[in-house]
């Protein structure tokens, strides 16, 4: 057979679901990367849309294990395009679904990895931390709520994906292109607002000139105050952009300076 | 001293982390949780806040991207808090003398582990020309075993075995070594400002600059104030109220309307007629770790 009858229920999409939170990225390695995890998440709708054991679901699976990489929470509008082809057109789907998914996999992960690993972390998670150095937990809490919503997001995809098509690929991109835009703002907001508590440093030297002594953290601060965490922010930022720069590498040559400074007694914990 | 069942809880949530993080990312995996729940375990909830919060912000920008290898923040996170309280170390002083060291350790192993998981895939391979489905599933869902050992071998092992070495480096940074020790909590302190220049380099700083200077004014301003207050508030005698610090969760709220603000203009000039080039500015975000 190459034609499928076998049409994907409420059920099948809640397996999917539940393998793709789960256990998606569990077989993660060099080689294939989700590769592996693709398979795992659709094995069984595979097996319901080819029947065991045939020569289809055989090279399906073939197909499926192949390098794949792509945000994990975006993942699953993949897969519902992906089965929605599948389904409708069996094995003479498959040259469309590997391009398919080589061709969506890369976008996705740019924008996935943008507001899913990058600004949500950095919005809740700033909350957190400036909480947590208080020895305020709530934070952590807040965090968890947002995440629960995020999974939930996650949950509702597939389905949609499943039903809209490829053609949802087209609509998502404006609105989403708004909201990454929207959430930058507010991470670099939070950013300057956590220059401005979280790195505790302050001049310690207060040297003699002419007999009077200057009191450097003071001047500074009629200026405005932390512009010393402002500064190291700025020189790391810089530092940062240098060749074969890592952001290791940047913590130790932060703690080796930090380390020599405090020493001589130039810098002190605010 | 570290108790055994403390040992075996934070192991086991050393195991725990690295699967929530793969999948479900409930933010139980991020820093500051991890040195939370530690906090817990160890019977000093505020400790492992603090070093949880420090690690979170020195990794704020440090997302994972496309799979590559990230400084490990929780098990740093994990270690610094069993040890800060177990030997009743300076929080700060444990952020920059363990925390820190054994995060970026940790990322051997992060890399050994994703290694070791291309033995399974082999495997899977291997079944799917056999077509046993169970053992393709079973395969797969070993791969768990290389990712969560690769974090709790060495966060047990130097649970169990590492208080005497730490203990010692602890008598030598607050005696003969004590510039060194202080020098490592100043480290600490400002280890948070890596975090935010990383992330900085991921956002598109040049196009929204102006938030970076609305975000650091308003809050350095606030917490000048809120400070002193809380200062004052606590010398007066007589004074009944009660004058908290900074509420983050305000400048935060102060960050959204900003946001929503662009959010609700962009819409509009998206509706509009002429059909404004949607060309993407925002690929700051080009590859993996700095």
């Amino acid at each position: 057979m190459t034609k499928s009858n076998y049409k994907l229920t409420d059920k099948d999409f809640h397996q999917i679901n539940m393998r793709s939170l789960f256990g998606f990225q569990l077989g993660w390695n060099y080689e294939r990367m989700q590769g592996s995890g693709y398979l795992y998440h659709i094995l069984p709708q595979l097996r319901k849309i080819y029947g065991d054991n045939t020569p289809e679901l055989k090279s399906m699976m073939k197909t499926h294990t192949q390098f794949f990489n792509t945000s994990n929470f975006f993942n699953t509008i993949i897969t519902g395009i992906d089965l929605a082809l599948e389904e409708k057109q069996g094995i003479d789907a498959q040259e469309t679904v590997a391009g398919l998914k080589a061709g969506l996999m890369g976008p996705f992960a740019a924008i996935g990895d943008s507001i899913f690993g990058s600004l949500v972390p950095t919005i809740f998670g700033a909350l957190a931390a400036s909480m947590a150095a208080q020895g305020n937990p709530v934070g952590i809490f807040i965090w968890i709520a947002a995440q629960i919503a995020v999974n939930v997001f996650r949950w509702v995809q597939l389905k949609f994906a499943y039903k809209e098509g490829i053609s949802l690929v087209t609509t998502m991109q404006d609105k989403l292109n708004a909201i990454t835009d929207a959430a930058t703002i507010m991470g670099v907001f939070m950013v300057g607002a956590l220059v401005a508590t979280m790195v505790n440093v302050k001049f310690a030297i207060v040297p003699q000139i002419g007999g009077v002594s200057l009191d450097i953290q003071n001047n500074l601060d009629m200026i405005i105050p932390r512009l010393l965490p402002a500064a190291v922010v700025g020189a790391i930022y810089w530092l940062l952009g240098k060749k074969g720069m890592t952001s290791t590498r940047a913590i130790f040559i932060v703690l080796v300076v930090c380390v020599a400074l405090s020493a001589a007694g130039v810098i002190s914990k605010m | 001293m570290i108790l055994w069942w403390q040992v075996i809880l934070l192991t086991l949530y050393a195991g725990y982390q690295i699967l929530d993080e793969l999948q479900i990312y409930s933010s139980l995996s991020a820093p500051v949780a991890a040195g939370f729940i530690s906090g817990i375990i160890m019977g000093d909830v505020k400790t492992g806040l603090i070093i949880g919060g420090a690690m979170q912000l020195t990794v704020l920008g440090v997302g994972t991207f496309g799979g590559a290898s990230k400084i490990d923040a929780n098990s740093g996170a994990v270690l610094a808090t069993a040890f800060a309280v177990a030997l009743k170390m300076d929080p700060q002083q444990a952020i920059a003398t363990i925390a820190v060291p054994v995060a970026a350790l940790m990322v051997s192993l992060d890399v050994l582990g994703r290694f070791a998981n291309t033995f399974f895939a082999h495997r899977i391979d291997a079944k799917v020309e056999a077509e046993d489905y169970k053992g393709i599933q079973r395969n797969f869902l070993m791969g768990m075993i290389p990712w969560s050992f690769s974090r709790m071998i060495p966060v047990g092992l130097a649970l169990a075995f590492g208080a005497g070495v730490v203990k010692e480096i602890v008598k030598v940074l607050n005696g003969p070594l004590l510039w060194l020790g202080n020098g490592l909590t100043v480290a600490g302190a400002v280890l948070p400002a890596v975090g935010f220049a990383i992330l900085l380099h991921y956002l598109p700083v040049k196009k929204h600059f102006a938030y970076l200077i609305l975000g650091f004014t308003f809050t350095t301003l606030f917490t000048t104030v809120f400070g002193y207050a809380q200062l004052l508030g606590g010398s007066i005698k007589g004074f009944s109220g009660v004058i908290n610090g900074l509420p983050m969760l305000a400048i935060a709220l102060l960050g959204l309307a900003f946001a929503a603000i662009s959010y609700q203009t962009g819409q509009k000039i998206g509706n509009a007629p002429k059909a404004a080039s949607s060309n993407n500015d925002e690929g700051e975000i080009e590859d993996d770790e700095i």
